[in-house]
């Protein structure tokens, strides 16, 4: 609760938020996948994006990270505009994502798929210094990995720990702010309450997150606030109790699942 | 991609004192052979940075082979340049003008990077012939351009010297996390970037170093042969040649297209009787394609289950 506080009054110091998204915009041809999104995310928060399939809570990840070109808005973190940007240069700024779909390094064992993440952007470093392998241990261990999981290849390893290693690459980037696209998908009950303890800590820490899930009982407890969209719209916007009374969300959201 | 052991450091020894005996062991012919080999394996480990770590398939290597071997053939055939300052310049002209050429070329994905590089190497072929003859020797070449060493054993020891200096010099950087990251591209490239590293930068970097090594190779090649010869040097075939090394020994490793220019070099030397015109060109396609079938890695990898399999026997026997 005196997190939750702590929270609270620096929201209400900062003036400017850490990401904020205006009128966002983004279509695949004839189709709009965004449709003039705005929306902020302040510092330390937590914020829930939920919507069925389709909604286009995946593309507004790709708009953030900027694998995906939006088609007109804006996107700024701390008031300072990031869409010109290339995606390891938001990055940079502290902004990481993991994937729906887990996309390890197929010939690389655990400990070496972390060590891309840790890597400098600096060509030089990378052939001067050698790995931290110290490092690496620390970050498959927080994320849960065991000793012998450590030389096992992505071939090797569950969903679960798929999504835990997608994990602890993006922590290895040293983001301030996280966007978990579908974390809990596929995770057996005991996969699930190991995840949703990890985001809590980093929680805790002071990260700012925007996570995706389908698993609303287990999204629940881990956000501030919530956005339900659909055909990449908001819908509804508040606590998580307001967004599920919501009655188009009621309408196409329960409906759906 | 793993560290430098005492190990690896013991099994280059051994092998370079092997090659370095060799002349002793076998007839000028062979040694002849090995020579080819010794270049093959260059113009492997130089394909190999680029397109068997990144995935991204350089079809154009000649081209970059030729800037090399043209620059130093003409500053030092037609202008008397000494050879001990064409060939660094020919590497620099290589590496300028291939980034030149083929920074374009890197930002296109897949296929059509290919198709990029392959038109390099026609459009360089067509220039040859066009631009200048009186430099490049037209259609007909050049001929007696300079050469380095007499005999085929300083031959043999000269490209051998060479070889193995790139190789390990290749082996040490792909060891470092340079070399994990190229590797990495090729798993997932977007993975790389959202890791936050330029893969633009990184892909640009690699291309360098493998123009670096395509430049030398081509340098001393022609100084090697002594002329060029535009229709051997452009041919898709020779390509092809420098593909199938890597393939079969092994990509993304560098004894893997040492080993598969060695092998490729000897078994077309001994198919020659047989199969003396073009022919033997299809039995690359076939050689490639059984040992895809029986092992995608490559010789390379082969030799390392044997390896393992002998060691997990050795250490049930104790
Ligand atoms: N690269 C793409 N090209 C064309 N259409 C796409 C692309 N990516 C997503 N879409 C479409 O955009 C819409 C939103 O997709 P997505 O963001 O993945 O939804 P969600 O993550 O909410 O399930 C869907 O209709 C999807 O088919
Ligand atoms: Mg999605």
């Amino acid at each position: 609760m005196a997190e939750v506080s702590r929270r609270k009054s620096r929201r209400d110091l900062n003036v400017s938020h850490h990401l904020e998204v205006n009128n966002l915009v983004k279509m695949f041809g004839g189709l709009i996948a965004t449709n003039e999104m705005s929306f902020q995310v302040d510092e330390g928060e937590s914020l829930g994006l939920i919507g069925p399939n389709g909604a286009g809570k995946t593309t507004i990840f790709s708009l953030i990270m900027g694998e995906l070109r939006q088609t007109s808005g804006s996107i700024t973190c701390f008031d300072s505009e990031i869409s010109h940007l290339q995606t390891h240069e938001r990055i940079q700024r502290g902004i990481s994502r993991t994937y729906q779909v887990p996309r390890p390094f197929a010939d690389m064992n655990v400990l070496e798929n972390i060590r891309v993440g840790l890597m400098p952007d600096n060509i030089w470093q990378m052939i001067m210094r050698r790995p931290d392998p110290e490092r690496e241990i620390e970050l498959a261990q927080s994320v849960g990995f065991a000793e012998n999981d450590f030389l096992r290849h992505p071939s090797e390893l569950s969903i679960g720990d798929l999504r835990k290693l997608e994990l602890a690459r993006t922590l290895a980037t040293d983001p301030s702010l996280m966007l978990l696209d579908e974390v809990f998908a596929g995770l057996t009950v005991a996969e699930i309450a190991q995840m949703a303890e990890l985001i809590n800590q980093k929680r805790e820490a002071g990260m700012t997150m925007i996570i995706v899930s389908h698993d609303l009982k287990s999204l629940e407890p881990l956000i501030d606030r919530a956005i339900a969209m659909n055909y990449g719209a908001i819908v509804a916007e508040g606590s998580f109790a307001d967004v599920m009374a919501d009655e188009q969300v009621r309408a196409t959201y329960l409906g759906d699942e | 991609m793993t560290g430098i052991s005492w190990r690896h450091v013991a099994l280059w020894a051994v092998f370079i004192i092997f090659m370095l005996l060799l002349p002793e062991m076998v007839s000028k012919g062979t040694l002849r052979t090995v020579i080819f080999a010794n270049f093959l394996a260059i113009f492997a480990i130089s394909w190999d940075v680029i397109s068997g770590r990144t995935g991204y398939i350089s079809f154009g290597h000649p081209f970059l082979i030729g800037i090399g071997a043209y620059t130093t053939a003409i500053l030092s055939y037609r202008f008397g340049m000494p050879v001990g300052l064409s060939i660094p310049l020919a590497v620099c002209v290589t590496m300028v003008a291939g980034t030149l050429f083929f920074l374009p070329a890197l930002r296109v994905k897949g296929s059509y990077f290919a198709l990029v590089t392959l038109a390099f190497m026609e459009l360089m072929y067509q220039l040859v012939q066009v631009i200048r003859p009186d430099l490049t020797g037209g259609t007909r070449g050049m001929s007696g351009v300079t050469t380095l060493a007499r005999g085929a054993v300083n031959n043999y020891y000269l490209s051998f010297g060479l070889m193995i200096v790139i190789a390990v010099s290749m082996w040490v950087l792909m060891k470092t996390r340079f070399g994990t990251a190229l590797s990495a591209i090729g798993m997932n490239e977007e993975s790389v970037r959202g890791s936050g590293l330029s893969t633009t930068r990184l892909k640009l970097f690699a291309f360098m170093v493998s123009a670096m090594v395509a430049g030398l190779g081509g340098a001393f090649y022609v100084h090697y042969l002594g002329s060029i010869a535009p229709r051997a040097l452009f041919d898709i075939n020779f390509v092809f040649t420098i593909i199938v090394a890597v393939l079969i020994g092994g990509a993304s490793t560098i004894v893997g297209p040492m080993l598969g220019a060695f092998f490729l070099t000897f078994l077309l030397e001994y198919l020659r009787p047989y199969l003396p015109g073009a022919e033997r060109y299809f039995i690359y396609g076939s050689i490639a394609l059984v040992i895809y079938m029986y092992q995608p890695k490559g010789l390379y990898e082969i030799v390392m289950q044997q390896w393992r399999k002998y060691r997990v026997v050795k250490a049930g026997e104790t």
